[in-house]
């Protein structure tokens, strides 16, 4: 692997400096690809942090809601809740936005959920439980945790597909590519290198045979 | 931009949202009402689609096709009314145990 070549190359001066430019190139690509590497990895810890317990945040609220939900269905009947959660009006506003990490693109969320009060939630008081303006709150506050998850959880997935191709070239040109390019360039070298000696001795028997025949 | 968000769950799961406030509720009975109903709502250009784990699980390979490698849809994946389902590896932390190469939340 260490020692290994380009093959079917021509050792001339030609393929050398081509090669020589393949191998600066790459260095630079190497370099280049790194450091994206670099800066996408920081910015995956940075959005670590926000992801630490959130799911199990969601889950917590949400599992709240679904007994305040069962509760107020036992109170008021199916369908009286069904009824009452069609009138509920449009609680949330969400602008999606993108932001590039390094050529990655990624959401944002711009969320707006509004804390209603009960008289703004839209359905009578009449015929409706204590029980489903819990719910209602519970379902509201766990609404802009679960957008915040997602665009946590969507930011993650994408770097980190991204994240691992770029390591994946980083590492074939640090461990295959810049190694073959550089082994090649050396082996063209020494071809080189042998041809001018071996041209050198020739040079000297005929030089040597020439002055014999003279003399 | 104002986008557009939508819940396709059980029935009680989407009661639930529309009593908080999100308007676009797709009960489904079954998956293959899940499905369809996904697709549909992707293609209406809805850019986040909330769901339940169980519709997820089933349905995976769908949705993965549907959102891998795009900012949007984002499809969001809750525990429905019997709680979360227990995993023995949690997905994400997979994901990032692989890019990092060691654990690192928790």
């Amino acid at each position: 692997m260490a020692q290994e070549i380009i093959e079917d190359i021509n050792p001339t001066r030609m393929e050398l400096l081509k090669l020589k430019q393949r191998e600066k190139l790459a260095v630079k690509g190497h370099s280049l690809l790194k450091e994206k590497r670099n800066a996408l990895i920081m910015e995956f810890f940075n959005i670590l942090d926000r992801v630490k317990g959130s799911r199990e945040k969601v889950a917590l609220n949400l599992e709240e809601a679904y007994k305040d939900l069962t509760a107020a269905q036992i109170a008021m009947g199916d369908l009286a809740v069904k009824k009452a959660a069609m009138s509920v009006k449009e609680s949330i506003d969400v602008d999606v936005d993108s932001r590039s990490v390094m050529g990655v693109v990624v959401p944002v969320m711009d969320y707006d959920v509004q804390k209603r009060t009960i008289v703004e939630r839209g359905y009578g008081f009449m015929d409706t439980s204590v029980r489903l303006d819990d719910a209602s709150r519970k379902f509201e506050e766990s609404i802009a945790q679960i957008i915040e998850l997602g665009e946590i959880e969507k930011t993650i997935t994408l770097l980190a597909v991204e994240i691992e191709s770029t390591k994946r070239r980083v590492n074939a040109l640090e461990h295959i590519i810049i190694p073959r390019l550089q082994n090649t360039v050396k082996y063209i070298e020494m071809r080189l290198e042998e041809m001018d000696r071996e041209n050198f001795v020739r040079l000297k028997m005929i030089k040597k045979t020439m002055s014999e025949s003279e003399a | 931009m104002t986008s557009k968000v939508a819940v396709i769950a059980d029935q009680d799961t989407v009661t639930g949202f529309m009593l908080g406030g999100i308007k676009e509720g797709y009960p489904v009975e079954d998956m293959q009402e899940a499905s369809k109903t996904l697709e549909d709502l992707v293609s209406k250009d809805y850019s986040i689609i909330i769901t339940t784990e169980k519709i997820g699980d089933e349905l995976r390979d769908k949705i993965n096709s549907l959102t891998s490698e795009r900012a949007l849809p984002m499809i969001i994946e809750i525990p429905d009314k019997s709680g979360s389902i227990e995993r023995e590896t949690d997905p994400l932390r997979e994901l990032i145990k692989r890019v990092i190469g060691v654990e690192m939340v928790k």
